[in-house]
């Protein structure tokens, strides 16, 4: 009996396990998120995390392991920012005519965001592994996960900096831009995008479609030039960190 | 939807080779999807079949990520006396972006094109 018992304890210890806790946790997350007519607070990145968070430690498998488990669902990131190409060529049509000041826009924008995480980090004396981990925090999560092994950071890191940052950039988003008298519905989606990334592209659409798809170019382009840039400029800013 | 899969693996593949290729400092990933982009552009034949993959890969992204970002909270320890500037920076950094995005907008876009009447929804 205890040896049977022990048998079954082990099933913890399989991809069985991890992969199973993850999507039963996703799929309540999606309810929840759903119940709650997609508040960006109830995002199923944070909602997702919570079982996931009580339950390994009450069965005793440590984060390492978990990760290890699920090695399968983080795979597939890759096919996924490869993916990325088709909203934004499908877009990419959409805004042909303003297409320079789109991508000054973006060189400009991508740059402000990272600068200023970079820079508040690194004021307050974050060492620079954490201070790598958030330079790519306003980009998409695939290419930021990616980006981020580049600037010597945090996996774990960048991606719930990637997540907080579409959250608290969706909310805010609707003050600021009654604060700044924003009636143009391109410039609310494509700040939108440009700073808080599929969260914020997701807030963009109840502004309706058209800063909707402005979002989700800026969130394409964005992400495309902090990933072509941040490799190369790195090494350049963390010899001052 | 295998089509799309097969897709989308290809081109991150041909961008690994590349990299190994050229040792240029970017994911293999991100290269991938610079050529899928380009294919497309050049209206390669195959474009309608990446749809189905690549949108349910995208709907479902928070599944493929949040497991990474569990980390935060059960490797805490590595984190806590960073505490203060990681969410000053995320936080603050976030809402700065937000306004300084905006404005600078609001210079570039602002008055081109027809504008949208105040608030109202397509």
């Amino acid at each position: 009996m205890i040896d049977r018992l022990d048998n079954l304890a082990d099933l913890v210890h399989t991809p069985l396990f991890g992969i199973l806790l993850t999507l039963v946790s996703y799929r309540f997350a999606l309810w929840v998120y759903g119940r709650s007519n997609s508040l960006p607070l109830f995002h199923p990145f944070l909602v997702a995390s919570i079982p996931v968070i009580v339950v390994l430690p009450l069965v005793g498998v440590d984060y390492v392991e978990y990760r290890d488990q699920t090695t399968l669902i983080s795979f597939l990131l890759g096919p996924a920012t490869v993916a990325l190409a088709w909203p934004l060529y499908r877009q990419l049509h959409t805004v042909r005519s303003v297409l320079t000041p789109i991508l000054i826009a973006t060189v400009l924008g991508a740059f402000i965001s990272a600068a200023i995480a970079v820079g508040l980090a690194w004021w307050l004396g974050a060492p620079a592994e954490v201070v790598g981990s958030l330079a790519p925090k306003s980009i998409t999560t695939p290419i930021a996960v990616e980006v981020v092994q580049s600037t010597g950071g945090y996996v774990s890191l960048a991606a719930g900096a990637v997540a907080i940052t579409g959250i608290v950039g969706a909310l805010a988003a609707g003050p600021i831009f009654r604060l700044l008298r924003v009636t143009d519905d391109r410039i609310k989606g494509f700040a939108l995008g440009l700073v808080a990334h599929a969260i914020g592209t997701a807030r963009a659409f109840e502004y309706g479609e058209k800063a909707g798809a402005f979002a989700g170019l800026a969130l394409g382009l964005c992400g495309l030039v902090t990933a072509l840039a941040l490799p190369w400029l790195w090494p350049w800013v963390a010899q001052y960190l | 939807m295998i089509d799309g899969l097969l897709i989308l693996l290809f081109f991150q593949f041909l961008g690994e080779v590349l990299i190994r290729l050229t040792s240029i400092p970017l994911p293999a990933s991100v290269v991938g999807m610079v050529l899928l982009l380009l294919a497309l552009l050049l209206n390669a034949p195959f474009s309608q079949r990446v749809a189905p993959a690549a949108g349910a890969l995208i709907k479902h992204i928070s599944l493929l990520i949040f497991p990474l970002g569990v980390g935060i909270v059960l490797q805490w320890h590595r984190y806590e006396d960073y505490a203060l500037a990681l969410g000053v920076a995320v936080v603050l950094g976030t809402l700065l972006s937000m306004l300084l995005v905006t404005l600078m907008l609001k210079k570039l876009l602002g008055g081109k094109h027809g504008k949208s009447r105040g608030g109202s929804h397509d």
